[in-house]
């Protein structure tokens, strides 16, 4: 058995719309290491979450559409099945949590039923024994007064328990992988960290995998042993997250590094955007999608698709970028160690 | 939950209070008084009678009398039928017009909730495009076109069967009912549709569906544990009103398979200015509706338990 739980390769996912067919994902491979964290980092509209819900099966279909790939979770194939095929696997080895815990559940359930619920179809539990266990489950998730709240529906819920209780729905079946699809954004900082926490912790002690999609680098360098940089409905770059955050190697990493806010730079120090905005995915790029806004484009990288350059001989990092090519110009941010620049936390 | 109904009962008697207020009102407010009807009367006569039903009293002291029967629950007699009491004309027909009604709104309700789920099943397909021309006409074709259209039909099913399968008109069995009620409950079925597949179709997309999704549930499962009772919710808002809609609309089809009920000494009551019968007729017509509206509302709170709390 491989070391990789989740084994996804060259997914490409598109949308018929009236506008055309929009390529959201195009050609995106990675894996998901037994027990360890991979997140999922790139700006609003780059396939993240297109991606994980491709391999859930849960994209709409019509109008989305998997145009291509495998994503093997433990050898088994994940795309292409039934729904009642899917339903083996779907909450019970890979569970699921949203952005916004707030919609996400039913509104008129109850939290305890609502647990009970995955637990009576997958186990076959009777109602008694799920309510019972889903108590367990919100303890777990350190909900206070599980009993009562296990009777109580979601409007009685703030928006931090609320996702305390989507994780403990998720983690009903002791799934070996959970995603976590934004988990933190609509909620307060000080949440956000308890949500995050929470997560480390049972990754612990449940041994699980995570995906973890965000748009936060301060999260993914808290959380995450590997990181996948998405832009434009690929991956641009992969690497272990010190080869992300120390070694960059793609410009677009780089960019997203230097907008981001850190609290040990100078206060009159001012964050650097990223100029211009990502491609129109009804017609890709024939080149790289970075090339109109990267600092350091060629003329190859209009014409030619970059390919996938293991960057310093390191075979677990990658980078989709023409200067990783042997007869590329020395860039010094790039091909020079760029530890200088501070970490998130 | 009990403070609540408490205070829609209370609400509610209010209502009623105001119904038969404005109606006390704009029924004096009409020229004449029902003994203009009859024959030429002499003064003397007409000042006896006057006496007699206290019409010769000052509006006001008259309205309080009013008041004051109503609450012990006597409606007062009839001026133009012959020793009837309005409660005997109450007691008589209101249970069948009562009857054609429920129903009506049972018809309505189901095949709302049923064709509008079907709908948005197949959302753009065949069967959502018929039902929706369908919706249209039975939104736009008032209920005596039905009504006509659904007798002629049965009559021309019992002349080919060569006996009388379901009766055109009258009243008596459930096959009498079957027809009335149908075309009764037929614009407010077309309206629930309506309003049944869009709220379907905003229920399909919300996060808890793609939640349960992800839980690996069942599509069977997912369709009527999440989504049919998320999006029955406005149905069952518009359930009160749909009944008052339904309750006057039943007034016409009474009349055309002619049922005895009261929606026709209701309107006959008017015309000939029959003081008794009209305050007794609306105000307890009033009274049923604001009852049924608070059924209704008390029933929400089961179905959403967002309101219970409330």
């Amino acid at each position: 058995m491989s070391d990789h739980i989740l084994e996804v390769e060259n997914l490409s996912v598109e949308f018929s719309t009236y506008g055309g067919n929009v390529k959201a994902v195009r050609g995106v491979s990675f894996n998901v290491n037994r027990g360890q964290t991979l997140a999922i980092v790139g700006e609003s509209g780059c396939g993240k979450s297109v991606t994980v819900q491709a391999i859930m099966g849960i994209i709409p279909m019509p109008p989305g559409r998997i145009t291509g790939g495998s994503a093997k979770l433990n050898g088994h194939e994940l795309l292409g099945l039934s729904s009642k095929e899917a339903n083996k696997f779907r909450g019970i080895q890979i569970g699921m949590i949203f952005q916004d815990p707030m919609t996400s559940l039913n509104p008129t359930m109850t939290i305890g039923d609502q647990i009970a619920e995955t637990l009576m179809v997958h186990r076959g539990k009777s109602h008694s024994q799920a309510l019972k266990q889903a108590v367990d489950l919100l303890e777990k998730t350190h909900i206070p007064e599980a009993r009562k709240r296990v009777k109580q529906y979601p409007f009685e819920f703030s928006g931090g328990m609320l996702q305390r209780a989507m994780i403990a729905q998720s983690l009903a079946c002791k799934p070996s992988i959970l995603i976590a699809d934004e988990p933190t954004t609509a909620l307060d900082v000080t949440i956000q960290a308890q949500i995050l926490e929470l997560m480390a912790e049972l990754q612990r002690t449940e041994n699980m995998s995570i995906i973890l999609i965000t748009h936060d680098l301060a999260v993914v360098a808290r959380m995450a042993d590997e990181v996948a940089v998405m832009y434009a409905g690929q991956i641009v770059e992969t690497g272990s997250v010190d080869d992300i955050f120390y070694e960059s190697s793609h410009p677009y990493t780089l960019g997203l590094k230097s907008a981001m806010p850190s609290n040990t730079g100078s206060r009159e120090k001012k964050l650097t955007p990223i100029n211009g905005s990502p491609p129109d995915l009804f017609s890709p790029p024939q080149g790289c999608g970075y090339f109109t806004r990267c600092p350091y484009a060629m003329r190859l990288c209009d014409k030619k698709q970059p390919i996938n350059f293991v960057v310093r001989g390191k075979q677990n990092h990658r980078s989709r970028c023409w200067l990783q090519h042997g007869d590329a110009p020395e860039v010094a941010a790039i091909h020079q160690n760029n530890s200088g620049q501070s970490r998130a936390d | 939950m009990l403070a609540y109904t408490l205070k829609r009962l209370l609400a509610g008697v209010i209502t009623v209070w105001f119904i038969a207020t404005a109606t006390f009102i704009a029924m004096h407010m009409v020229p004449g008084d029902p003994l203009m009807n009859d024959k030429a009367v002499s003064a003397e006569i007409r000042k006896n009678l006057e006496q007699k039903y206290g019409l010769d009293k000052p509006v006001t002291e008259q309205y309080f009398i009013y008041l004051g029967n109503m609450l012990r629950g006597d409606f007062g007699i009839s001026f133009t039928q012959q020793n009837r009491r309005v409660n005997d004309i109450i007691r008589d027909h209101f249970p069948v017009s009562a009857t054609l009604g429920l129903l009506a709104i049972f018809f309505a309700a189901t095949g709302g909730v049923l064709w509008g789920a079907l709908t948005a099943i197949y959302r753009n397909r065949m069967p959502d495009i018929i039902i929706m021309f369908l919706v249209i006409l039975g939104i736009s074709v008032p209920s005596f076109v039905f009504a006509a259209l659904g007798q002629l039909m049965l009559v021309n099913i019992n002349s080919m069967l060569g006996y009388s399968l379901i009766p055109v008109a009258g009243w008596g069995t459930f096959a009498h009912m079957l027809m009335p009620s149908l075309v009764l409950g037929l614009g407010t079925m077309a309206f629930l549709t309506r309003l049944m597949r869009s709220s379907m179709l905003e229920v399909v997309n919300a996060d808890y569906i793609k939640t349960a999704r992800a839980k690996g549930l069942s599509p069977v499962r997912i369709f009527f544990r999440h989504q049919l009772r998320n999006a029955i919710l406005p149905v069952i808002t518009v359930l009160g009103p749909s009944i008052a809609a339904i309750t006057t609309g039943g007034f016409v089809v009474e009349l055309v398979f002619a049922i005895p009920g009261l929606g026709r000494y209701f309107v006959q009551a008017v015309q000939q200015l029959d003081y008794t019968v009209i305050m007794g007729t609306t105000v307890f017509y009033g009274a049923f509706l604001v009852f049924m509206v608070i059924i209704v509302d008390i029933l929400y709170g089961f179905v959403d338990p967002r309101v219970r709390l409330e």
